[in-house]
């Protein structure tokens, strides 16, 4: 169009058209830090939709397998499909295969249950934490269509740009210079995601009400709970 | 032996409504259909909700930005692309792989819609198994790009964005294509894909020589994907090189541009 | 042929409006302003009104503010609670306040409520909504206590009690299960502390401290952060860098004090 037209065109307004759509955004955030021997997958719990508050226990996180667990983002819906319907899946495997699913396989078994509706996508990011087969603590994180990547520490949701600049610095050390790089301990990755949820509830209205860690290791998964602040 | 490559010639993607348990793992083929939606969403049938270009509205947001390069030589065939991905003006991630390793002797890479290359590239990699399975050869790079191309191509309009090269070292000798999801295929000594691409051309083409030593051609690579990383705010990260063989591919290195940049400016 | 434009007297400006609409069409949006998303309230007491008001201010979905102050002056005997653009609530409550100062003193006579609320609702009027002021303005006057509120188109109601801002529906949720005619002051405060407390639990708009005015005959109290419900949490460890954790391309040093001559013999 001649931006003379569209100049003057801007200028009579048009008829709003109202028609359904399919997302919406339900806010939160969650993270995940690999470690040498063991994974940490951390989420708040607050589920929200605009100004409102939908529920101040709506868990994000969730156990797929004894070495694997599943944080969503965004929109809850979505989410929550795309992890019934992996439970199915795993489970399958576990049937037809006798044993359990390894992290490796439940990735692409993700990424390909996400690229499956890549003309109407899960509206949903998504990370994966765990336990590979070697032992080592692995962080997959995943595009709404189905990308996605090996990570050392990832940050999805409404304060992901608030958390990830932390977690590059305190986990990669990236932009500083140090002597002796600190190893990652399970002590210091809880510290970590502790206070990356804390500041993130500060700033970010979305994020608060509860936070919920889960620590994979070897033997097995544990769950801790703290309280967020709730305004 | 068919009936081996019978029960694997399924894709890994399937369809949990229309088939059963029984033979749900596996048999069903990605490439003939996609999950849709069964009403009308006119958010949806405009745009996919990912494209960005004809909806700026759209809130999904899909990795984009890319500088990818790759240039026959004497002695086979450089590879060497960026590893940002951005969502929008987010940076969603310095350490992707825009590499793809389909099998031993072929690599593609990856320039577009992130899950739309790494998708079909991992059924490329799928479809060429199969095929050294029922022929007994490796496939040629010409097929195997082929493949890509016309697995891709019925899709076509639809909102899949991918475009990429396919190299690799088959029984003609180093082969590089050029593969994308307007239809396009194109053979060439020489391709840069992706919003850094023309920054990749300026350096690559001045300094490009059939004759030039492997290691003066990784280094070409490498300078010509940070002067694009440089220039172009949706490339960065690190370089990654592969150098393609007659023994198959090699990885070379991942060097960081955040160094290079000191390195090469002369301080 | 346009006549040429007038320079306007005084007020806004308009000159970029349409070039700014015709950009954002285009894709460039303007940045946002900081709203004070908010929880206002104001009721009547036995003795005097009581205005009340949350302290979070947001930019879109980010805290811009944890601790503002939404209850504005407008004249000892009269303060006002302003919800929605952080600036226009701020500079409407100014520009009337300043009115109302030289009316005091052209008079000599205490300011009444009712003249404020007139003077705002015909000032917001006339900018047909445009000026986003959500206010509720309460004051103590020849006439004895008194509450309005005004909208940002320029309606206004003279309430007993009333709520405004995004919270306003959990705090009026409150109000309307609590509050009775000739509450007593203690009780008066503790109705506006809970009801502001709703919104800042059950509004993502509104969050962090309360803060109250109390304005009786004469008199008028301000308690700025009456409740802290939302302190933050310590924090798990201490994130001070290492002396030379910075990097840094080059060192030199200057030296500041600068010696001149011999020194001083002072054997």
């Amino acid at each position: 169009m001649n931006p003379v037209d569209f100049y003057n065109e801007t200028l009579t307004s048009v008829p709003t058209e109202h028609g359904f759509y399919p997302y919406e955004s339900n806010g939160g955030t969650a993270l995940a830090i690999a470690g040498e021997d063991f994974c940490v997958v951390a989420s708040d719990t607050r589920q929200s939709n605009g100004y409102l508050i939908n529920a101040r226990y709506a868990p994000k996180a969730f156990k797929m397998s004894e070495k694997a667990v599943l944080a969503n983002s965004v929109f809850a819906a979505d989410g929550n499909a795309l992890v019934r319907r992996l439970t199915q899946r795993i489970q399958w495997y576990k049937h037809s295969h006798e044993k359990e699913i390894s992290i490796t396989a439940l990735a692409q078994l993700v990424s390909n249950t996400l690229y499956y509706k890549r003309f109407f996508p899960f509206y949903t990011q998504v990370l994966l934490g765990g336990i590979d087969e070697s032992g080592a603590g692995v962080v997959y994180s995943f595009d709404p269509v189905g990308s996605y990547g090996l990570e050392v520490c990832r940050a999805n949701g409404t304060a992901s740009a608030l958390i990830q600049p932390f977690l590059d610095n305190q986990v990669e050390f990236k932009n500083v210079q140090f002597d002796d790089k600190p190893r990652m301990t399970l002590d210091r990755a809880i510290c970590i995601a502790k206070d990356a949820f804390t500041s993130a509830t500060e700033r970010d209205i979305y994020t608060g009400d509860h936070l919920e860690i889960f620590i994979i290791k070897q033997d097995g998964i544990t769950i801790e709970s703290y309280p967020l602040k709730k305004d | 032996m068919d009936a081996f490559v019978n029960r694997f010639k399924g894709s890994s993607t399937f369809l949990a409504d229309e088939i059963s348990m029984l033979d749900g793992f596996g048999s069903y083929d990605a490439v003939k259909e996609f999950s849709q939606p069964v009403f009308e969403i006119p958010a949806v049938q405009n745009a996919n909700c990912t494209d960005e270009k004809s909806d700026s509205e759209c809130r999904i947001k899909i990795e984009h930005g890319t500088t990818t390069l790759a240039f026959k030589f004497q002695g086979g065939i450089i590879v060497a692309v960026d590893s940002r991905a951005s969502a929008g003006n987010y940076i969603a991630s310095q350490t992707v792989k825009k590499v793809i390793e389909i099998n031993p002797y072929l690599l593609g890479t990856m320039a577009g819609g992130a899950a739309d290359c790494q998708f079909w590239q991992r059924e490329l990699g799928r479809h060429c198994r199969l095929y050294e399975l029922r022929n007994k050869e490796r496939i040629s790079v010409a097929a195997a790009s082929k493949l890509l191309a016309n697995m891709v191509y019925p899709y076509k309009r639809m909102g899949i964005s991918m475009g990429t090269m396919v190299t690799g070292w088959d029984k003609t000798g180093p082969n590089l294509f050029y593969v994308d999801s307007d239809g396009s295929r194109y053979k060439n000594d020489v391709f840069s894909v992706g919003s850094g691409a023309t920054f990749a051309y300026g350096v690559l083409d001045s300094g490009l020589d059939y004759e030039l030593s492997t290691n003066d051609a990784i280094e070409l690579g490498r300078r010509s994907i940070y002067q694009a990383t440089y220039r172009d705010a949706a490339s960065g990260g690190s370089v990654r090189i592969y150098h393609v063989e007659k023994e198959g591919w090699k990885f070379i290195g991942l060097y960081d541009v955040g160094k290079l940049h000191w390195e090469y400016c002369g301080l | 042929m346009r006549a040429k434009a007038e320079i306007p007297k005084g007020g806004f400006n308009f000159d970029n409006y349409r070039r700014n609409v015709f950009l954002e069409k285009q894709g460039l949006g303007l940045p946002k302003a900081i709203k004070t998303g908010t929880t206002i309230i104001g009721i009547h007491f036995k003795d005097g009104i009581i205005l009340g008001a949350d302290t979070r201010s947001t930019n879109d979905t980010i805290v811009a503010n944890k601790n503002c102050k939404k209850i504005h002056y407008l004249a000892p005997n009269m303060y006002c609670a302003g919800a929605g653009t952080a600036a226009d609530t701020e500079q409407s409550n100014a520009l009337i306040s300043s009115q109302l100062e030289l009316h005091r003193l052209a008079t000599g006579r205490q300011s009444r409520v009712i003249t404020a609320v007139a003077m705002l609702k015909q000032m917001l009027f006339r900018y047909q909504g445009h000026v986003s002021a959500a206010l509720i303005i309460g004051g103590y006057d020849i006439s004895g206590p008194s509450l309005y509120n005004v909208h940002p188109h320029g309606s206004s109601d003279k309430l007993p009690f009333v709520a405004m801002g995004s919270g306003s529906l959990a705090a009026m949720a409150i109000l309307e299960s609590r509050w009775t005619k000739d509450l007593e002051r203690d009780d008066a405060i503790e109705l506006a502390k809970d009801a502001i407390e709703a919104g800042i639990f059950n509004d993502l708009g509104s969050g962090s401290n309360v803060d109250i005015n109390i304005i009786e005959k004469d008199k008028v109290e301000i308690l700025k952060n009456y409740a802290k419900p939302n302190e933050r949490a310590v924090k798990e460890q201490s994130y001070k860098y290492k002396r030379g954790a910075t990097a840094y391309l080059k060192e030199y040093v200057r030296e500041f004090i600068v010696t001149e001559g011999d020194a001083m013999d002072i054997s």
